[in-house]
């Protein structure tokens, strides 16, 4: 007994000695499946296994592919639990629980999760609803997952300190920020056009954008329509009168349906102007479109699969994804990030790793990066703030393909100053890697 | 002016996707005297065969076309009337819509489980055109249509005109109206009704197939429900047209699509104005049209004029059963739900107690339906709307007056009733499917314009709820809810036994008789419809506290409360027991399928199937069960004696038959 808390003792040692991310390393190193780690008793971990389990909206009406998160997380710890160390701690690493909300059930869900799947962590969670984010924020269970949903801490209410997103955890749905009004200047735009449905989420999301002209008037919006509703296919008079105003960049807060079917009437209409998709990197999706997307802007917060000089992390997951025959798309890529977050935070916590240090310990990093997948995240303040810079990854859609674009070999990320927003529009982003 | 002219013709290509979908509405009410919600799920049908001919298969597309919209739209038709719509064609019109509702909910899930279909479970983007160049555009002057715009004016305006030809100058045409007026009155001037009906429906059918097939490119991806929005939409369009007139249909649909463009072009983007009425334009006319169209105010439903003849439908087992079999169910019923509440409070896990209070919060909230449609006979499909307005008013009124939750929980309940009350001083003189239609419409309006309003909803996180500190434990609030449900289920049934009771089971047997008598049917109406809205309106305040939010999206949708209605008919919307047992239905059986590793859309083909028997047996299933079964019980006891009733002490005496929804006074919808 005593020399398994000298094993634990020494890890909190070198953890605290180190910093954490030279330290995981050898932590792992250290984690031989020989040796003996010391008993765990927490919920879902056995001597030989942790199981983990996660909800996602499999069945939904959007037809979106969000239990391909699942696949991620799976990818992942096959990587890990076929690693040297055979898992973490002597422990196989397994996705026991695979929850499907339906859309309308995920506080439900998140119940069955809690109270009868007995499972250390919850992971992913990969929802259009989250409306179960209060019982995992009270339960202080590690949880990791898609940030998509405003539960996952936002400028109405912050986040628990144990919801993980998969690039932060805050957004600050209706802020500024320097990205589009810098894109718009980088193209030369001068007349914005911009579109959002009548529902919340997308009606905030477009209160941010004219929050960032408002600030930086290098461009002007010249067209303004939020009262779109969701599923809309009639844009004709919209895109006439943009024609009318010589919008030449189109910005949305809409899903892939409201951007088709806004690019096709572009097209149509012959409205030459640029088209900026913040939530469109989706390689099928646009290679069958290619003719309509021609030239436009996808924005990701994480490393395309296209770019040329690709992190560890991006190769681990493109390896792995193949390996186990699933697709690579940004559903995949937020379970892939969740997982890593998860085993990052679970070594650094310790062999006698808990819930509550686990969180604790992801709590503490204040450059996580999925191992290059991911712009730093700085998690002591990305619960319930922006972080100082604004990173993300433009892409322009050149013959049905993602080009990565304004980064630099190593540093595809193009990264702005975000809290507190400066006055001056920045000429340069700064890259990162 | 040129602008205006602009937005004018801007406006026509779309208004004749609406004048297709209406059109096809149209021709399906004249010609079934159904009018069928399902005509976008009939509609989704043929346009997922056509994609998976095209894409998935290569097919060229001529006979992709004919496959999809020549064979599979007719079969599915013919497969409608053979199995289903010719045991109904005497049935109230309600009762058809209600069975349309649930073929709506249940056919698309029936496909995406077809083999070869499973390529519906995910994203389907670009559903082909049937045009062959999809990249064509054909410029008239400043104007710019591409070519699956060019077939659906070409398609709409041929379909129009056959379809009119049709029925003004043919034997067929003339045979089909009369089969939907009155089959058995056909037959008797020697046409063979079924024949009729059985083209009827592969001819509407049909038409759907081609709509789909039309429609799909509008979107770009291939999903159930952006069908059923659009014809959701249309519906204004065949109000327009009476439901029965196709040219005023076609009309009606090329004056929305116009209205559409003009109010694009000309309401201040982002203005309060241009976001509640841009996307609530469809349902704004449909609604103002039912109160307000002449040619819809007067109008009589289509009914068989011999189903007044037709011998009214049994009355409530529980009403008919001898003494000592009521007591044993009272005594057996107690001791159930002893030992539920007993197994709930201390032995299942926080999960299932979840799962328990949904079905208790559920079966008051399904209360609503069983005053609604159970006792005044109408149909409603708005009761989601209801809920929310009390979810939104407990959670608001809590939250900005800092007031008692409880406190805030019933004023949202009474904010429900006077909105139920309001809407149905208006609607109620409609009376049948155009009362579901309004409420229909007013469910998408307050969907539309309200649910979006920060004040309304929160916006991007769900209005907080605080939960009384008495209330703290899971446990203790399932006492809670169980205490309410108790007391709402004493409330109905008083009401039932009393006085606005009886003059709703009058007015259901004749409304003529009814007021004949001196009973006022609108005051019975619009006291149950107000009821009806406070119950849902409580249901919905009682969902908000159990979680902590007031969220509309996952718990009030349109859809959902589609849904609702239809495991309330399908289990039984009489009693009670039936709205109780429809809750223990919708949070156990998405359990059960799990158990069984079957997928949750099976709850959906499970109701939706469930709904098409409520034309037969409009008490519900398991309360036409329930009375085939005390039957035999009761033939087994008495068995050598006199039937039960002959001594009258033996039954506990059974209150006059009500009268089904409408069946047996055809005018009694009206």
């Amino acid at each position: 007994m005593r020399g398994r808390r000298w094993v634990a003792g020494l890890a909190s040692l070198v953890i605290a000695a180190g910093g954490l991310a030279a330290v995981v390393p050898t932590a792992a190193g250290a984690d031989a499946p020989s040796q003996q780690f010391p008993p765990v008793n927490q919920p879902g971990v056995t001597p030989t296994e942790i199981n983990v389990g996660g909800v996602t909206s499999k069945t939904n009406p959007l037809g979106g592919d969000y239990a391909s998160a699942f696949d991620g997380v799976q990818a992942y710890f096959d990587m890990v639990n076929s690693s040297k160390d055979k898992g973490v701690y002597g422990r196989k690493l397994k996705l026991t629980s695979k929850r499907d909300d339906q859309l309308g059930n995920n506080r439900q869900e998140v119940q069955g999760l809690i109270s009868e799947d007995n499972v250390f962590a919850v992971l992913p969670v990969a929802s259009l609803l989250f409306s179960g984010a209060d019982l995992l924020g009270q339960s202080g269970i590690p949880t990791f997952g898609w940030n998509i949903n405003a539960e996952w801490g936002s400028e109405q209410a912050p986040g628990a300190p144990n919801l993980f997103g998969e690039r932060g955890s805050y957004t600050c749905f209706t802020c500024a920020s320097q990205t589009l009004p810098w894109l718009a200047q980088k193209l030369k735009a001068k007349k914005i056009g911009l579109l959002a449905y009548q529902v919340a989420q997308s009606s905030d999301c477009a209160k941010g954008v004219q929050a960032a002209f408002d600030k930086y008037s290098s461009s002007k919006i010249e067209f303004v329509d939020t009262s779109l509703a969701f599923g809309v296919t009639d844009l004709s008079s919209d895109v006439s009168q943009m024609k009318d105003k010589g919008v030449d960049l189109v910005t949305t807060c809409m899903d892939n349906n409201g951007t088709l079917t806004l690019a096709k009437e572009m097209k149509k209409q012959g409205l030459n102007a640029v088209q900026y998709l913040p939530d469109a990197y989706n390689q099928k999706f646009i290679s069958d479109n290619a003719p309509f997307f021609q030239g436009s802007y996808a924005l990701t917060f994480f490393t395309p699969f296209e770019l040329k000089q690709k992190p560890a992390g991006l190769k681990n997951f493109q390896k792995w994804m193949k390996k186990d025959g699933f697709a690579q798309n940004e559903n995949s890529m937020a379970g892939w990030i969740n997982a890593d977050q998860f085993v990052t935070g679970l070594k650094a916590a310790g062999p006698d790793f808990t819930r509550q240090k686990v969180v604790d310990a992801i709590n503490a990093e204040k450059s996580y990066t999925a191992n290059g997948l991911l712009a730093p995240i700085d998690w002591s303040i990305q619960h319930q703030a922006d972080p100082p810079d604004g990173c993300q990854v433009l892409s322009k859609v050149q013959n049905g393909k993602f080009v990565p674009s304004f980064g630099q070999p190593g540093k595809p990320f193009v990264c702005f100053q975000l809290n507190p927003l400066p006055d001056q529009l920045q000429s340069q982003p700064t890259n990162k890697s | 002016v040129s602008d205006l002219i602009n937005y004018v013709i801007l406006g026509i290509p779309f208004g004749c996707v609406f004048a297709l979908v209406a059109v096809g509405l149209v021709l399906t009410y004249k010609t079934s005297g159904v009018f069928n919600l399902a005509f976008g799920a009939q509609a989704f049908v043929s346009a997922a065969v056509f994609y998976n001919t095209v894409t998935n298969h290569n097919w060229p597309l001529l006979p992709a076309f004919i496959v999809s919209v020549l064979i599979v739209a007719p079969l599915v038709g013919l497969i409608l009337d053979r199995a289903l719509y010719r045991y109904l064609r005497t049935a109230p019109a309600v009762a058809k819509l209600v069975t349309s509702i649930g073929l709506l909910i249940a056919i698309p899930e029936i496909v995406k489980l077809l083999p070869d279909f499973d390529f519906l479970q995910s994203s389907v983007f670009n559903p082909p055109t049937i045009w062959p160049n999809p990249f064509a555009y054909y410029h008239f002057g400043d104007y710019v249509l591409d070519g699956n715009q060019v077939a659906t004016l070409i398609s709409t305006g041929v379909a129009v005109l056959f379809l009119s030809v049709l029925f003004r100058y043919t034997t067929i045409g003339l045979q089909m109206r009369a089969v939907v007026e009155s089959p058995r009155m056909t037959e008797l001037a020697g046409i063979n009704a079924d024949r009729v009906s059985a083209f009827s429906w592969m001819l509407s059918s049909t038409f759907a197939g081609l709509a789909g097939v039309l429609l799909a490119p509008l979107f770009a991806q291939l999903s159930a429900p952006n069908f059923t929005i659009l014809l959701i939409a249309a519906i204004a369009a065949a109000a327009f047209g009476r439901l029965t007139s196709i040219p005023l249909a076609f009309l009606g649909g090329i004056l929305l699509g116009v209205a559409q463009g003009i109010l694009g072009g000309y309401l201040p983007a982002d203005s309060i104005l241009a976001n509640g009425l841009r996307p609530s334009l469809p349902f704004v006319a449909l609604f103002l049209l039912l109160l307000f169209w002449p040619g819809l105010r007067h109008r009589r439903e289509i009914v068989d004029p011999l189903s007044g003849v037709d011998p009214p439908p049994p009355g409530l087992s529980a009403e008919k059963r001898m003494r000592l079999l009521t007591y044993t169910t009272w005594g057996l019923g107690v001791v159930v739900i002893a030992v539920g509440v007993y197994v709930a409070l201390f032995v299942v896990s926080s999960f299932w107690l979840l799962i328990i209070t949904k079905a208790v919060i559920f079966s008051l909230i399904f209360l609503s339906i069983t005053v609604i449609t159970g006792m005044a006979g109408q149909i409603s499909l708005c009761q989601a709307s209801f809920a929310a307005v009390g979810s939104f008013g407990t959670a608001q009124l809590a939250q900005r007056f800092d007031l008692p939750v409880l406190l805030t929980m019933v004023i949202g309940a009474a904010m429900a009733a006077i909105v139920g009350g309001l809407l149905a001083v208006p609607a109620l003189r409609l009376g049948g499917i155009f009362l579901a239609l309004a409420t229909l419409a007013f469910a998408l309006m307050f969907e539309s314009i309200f649910v979006p309003l920060d004040w309304v909803s929160g916006g991007v996180l769900p209005t907080k709820v605080p939960r009384p500190t008495f209330l703290g434990s899971d446990r203790t609030f399932l006492l809670f809810a169980l205490a309410l449900l108790t007391v709402v289920s004493i409330v109905v049934i008083l009401v039932r036994k009393g006085t606005t009771g009886r003059y709703l089971d009058a007015l259901r047997g004749s409304e003529t008789a009814a007021t004949s008598i001196g009973i006022n049917p609108a005051r019975a109406r619009v006291v149950a419809f107000a009821l009806s809205a406070g119950i849902a309106g409580l249901g919905g305040g009682l969902l908000a506290i159990q979680e902590n939010q007031a969220n509309y999206t996952a718990n009030f949708q349109v859809l959902l409360g589609l849904l609702w209605l239809v495991i309330v008919v399908t289990i039984g919307a009489r009693t009670v027991e039936g709205a109780v047992q429809a809750g223990l239905a919708i949070a156990f059986v998405p359990e059960i399928l799990k158990a069984l590793g079957l997928s949750p859309a099976y709850q959906f083909i499970l109701f939706g199937l469930g709904a098409i028997t409520y034309a037969k047996h409009p008490e519900g299933i398991l309360e036409y069960n329930k009375r085939r079964s005390l039957e035999a019980v009761q033939r087994f006891l008495t068995r050598g004696k006199q039937p039960p009733g002959a001594e009258g002490g033996e039954v506990v005496p059974a209150r006059p038959e009500p009268a089904t929804v409408g069946a047996a006074n055809p005018g009694a919808n009206r």
